[in-house]
């Protein structure tokens, strides 16, 4: 009789401790991240894909000044663009377009100088899964007067 | 005794609900308003925007009294700072015809101004009568502010009155629709709000802050273009610069910014450039050359000794290489 309730009382001591470890797991398991971000707050994916697809250059009216389209070697990793006679070089917006789920660093914030054009501007481009990156360089010329 | 709270407790929530529906069924007695005994008036600001040296501010001061009291005796309008000529009380009250246009009724004889003050004495039967003030804002009163004191007076012996403002008059001025021209009008003076030729540059040598020129060239889109004296020579394609011109003011191209004074077409409608603006603007950076102007483009220039700061408006152009210009001005120092 003594033995019996001893076993009974194990018996639930077990089930109890079976039954915390059983929630522990779940609240683990529903509390992991299954929607990786990186540091930008943006979602990191599996994509691979890494490469700028198009380029856009503004002036500071936010207009255009790009001369015909901008050549993108995505081998060369580089982005050639003409721009229209008489523009500030210093003063200027470029627009990248890039594949899916890539991002730019770094980041464009505002206006970006161009003046110097011994000394092209660099990019990186990094792919979805933030796993390959890639150095592209942005050269401007100007279109003669 | 539970069954009793739970018999309560419906009892309550039925006579709740049934004074609710009771309420939001009652009719609204609906009354006429009475107009008050006593002599009325209300008046608006009718003008927006900058309030600008030369410029108008527009108000409508209404009055009414019941016509048994009596009837309208005068109006006057005055104003903190004498306004600038021009500165009347409209004698008519404006009524809208069906047509949407105003109609104006004669109810008193011409406003007469007489320092600070602008009467209208009527001169019809009128209870009620809305008059239109026009405040042309004098040099006097630039960077400050202005109040107007609207009052009306009664045959009864009442009078009554509203004070509008203060109102900030802008520190910048304006001139509007200057022409320019390749090769002739083609030296802009900030300093001067003036264009001038290149005989007439000389003279102002050490005010001429942009050069206009058009140039119409296959190779490259330099057309319409705003280039102070000092840039790159490039940018001044067969210029030859007159004897002493030669400073360098700083320029930042913008496009659509349409300002409403600025722009003829009221269709821009209410983007105001004001005093702020030229205060928060920084040019450090900036180049002394503005190429490829369009339509509806703009400049905002500071001047090579920092004591102005612009905004040109791109009023129109022409390929026979011609353009009307606008610009704001702020005085920095």
């Amino acid at each position: 009789m003594f033995n019996s309730n001893l076993n009974n009382m194990k018996y639930k001591i077990f089930a109890k401790i079976a039954l915390a470890a059983l929630l522990a797991l779940t609240t683990w398991v529903s509390c992991k991240k299954d929607t990786p971000v990186d540091e930008d707050g943006l979602l990191i994916t599996t994509r691979k894909d890494c490469y700028v697809s198009s380029f856009e250059i503004l002036g500071t009216d936010f207009v255009s000044v790009r001369v015909g389209t901008a050549v993108i070697d995505t081998t060369a990793q580089t982005v050639n663009v003409t721009v229209q006679f008489g523009t500030d070089l210093k003063n200027l917006y470029p627009q990248f377009s890039l594949a899916q789920d890539c991002k730019l660093n770094p980041k464009i914030t505002g206006k970006t100088d161009f003046s110097d054009l011994a000394h092209p501007r660099q990019w990186t481009v990094i792919s979805g899964d933030r796993q390959v990156k890639k150095l592209y360089t942005v050269n401007v010329s100007v279109q003669p007067r | 005794m539970r069954t009793q709270s739970k018999y309560f407790n419906t009892a309550f929530l039925l006579v709740a609900a049934l004074s609710l529906v009771g309420t939001s069924c009652k009719k609204n007695t609906y009354a006429l308003p009475v107009a008050p005994d006593k002599l009325q008036d209300e008046a608006i600001k009718r003008t927006l925007g900058p309030n600008i040296v030369g410029q108008n501010i527009e108000f409508a001061y209404a009055m009414a009294i019941k016509p048994s009291k009596g009837k309208l005796v005068n109006c006057t309008a005055v104003a903190s700072i004498a306004g600038a000529p021009g500165t009347y009380m409209e004698n008519r009250s404006f009524y809208t015809a069906q047509t949407g246009a105003d109609v104006g009724v004669t109810v008193g004889s011409p406003s007469v101004t007489s320092g600070t003050t602008t009467t209208v004495t009527y001169n019809h039967d009128t209870s009620a009568a809305t008059l239109r003030y026009y405040y042309v804002i004098p040099e006097a009163a630039r960077g400050k502010t202005v109040s107007i004191k609207f009052t009306a007076t009664s045959s009864d012996g009442e009078s009554i009155s509203t004070t509008m403002g203060p109102y900030t008059i802008a520190v910048m001025d304006m001139k509007l629709n200057m022409a320019v021209s390749n090769n002739n009008l083609m030296y802009i003076s900030i300093a001067d709000s003036a264009v001038y030729n290149a005989a007439d540059a000389v003279a102002h040598a050490a005010s001429i802050d942009l050069v206009y020129l058009y140039r119409n060239l296959t190779t490259s889109a330099f057309n319409h273009a705003l280039v102070a004296p000092a840039a790159d020579p490039q940018y001044l394609p067969g210029v030859t610069l007159p004897a002493g011109v030669n400073r360098s003011a700083k320029m930042l191209k913008v496009f659509n910014l349409q300002d409403h004074n600025l722009a003829a077409n009221e269709q821009f409608g209410g983007t105001f450039i004001d005093d702020i603006d030229f205060q928060k603007l920084d040019l450090t950076g900036d180049p002394n050359f503005a190429l490829n102007l369009k339509l509806d483009a703009g400049v905002w220039v500071e001047t090579a000794d920092g004591k102005y700061r612009a905004y040109i408006f791109i009023n129109s152009v022409n390929t026979a290489g011609t353009a009307v210009i606008s610009m704001k001005r702020y005085a920095l120092k």
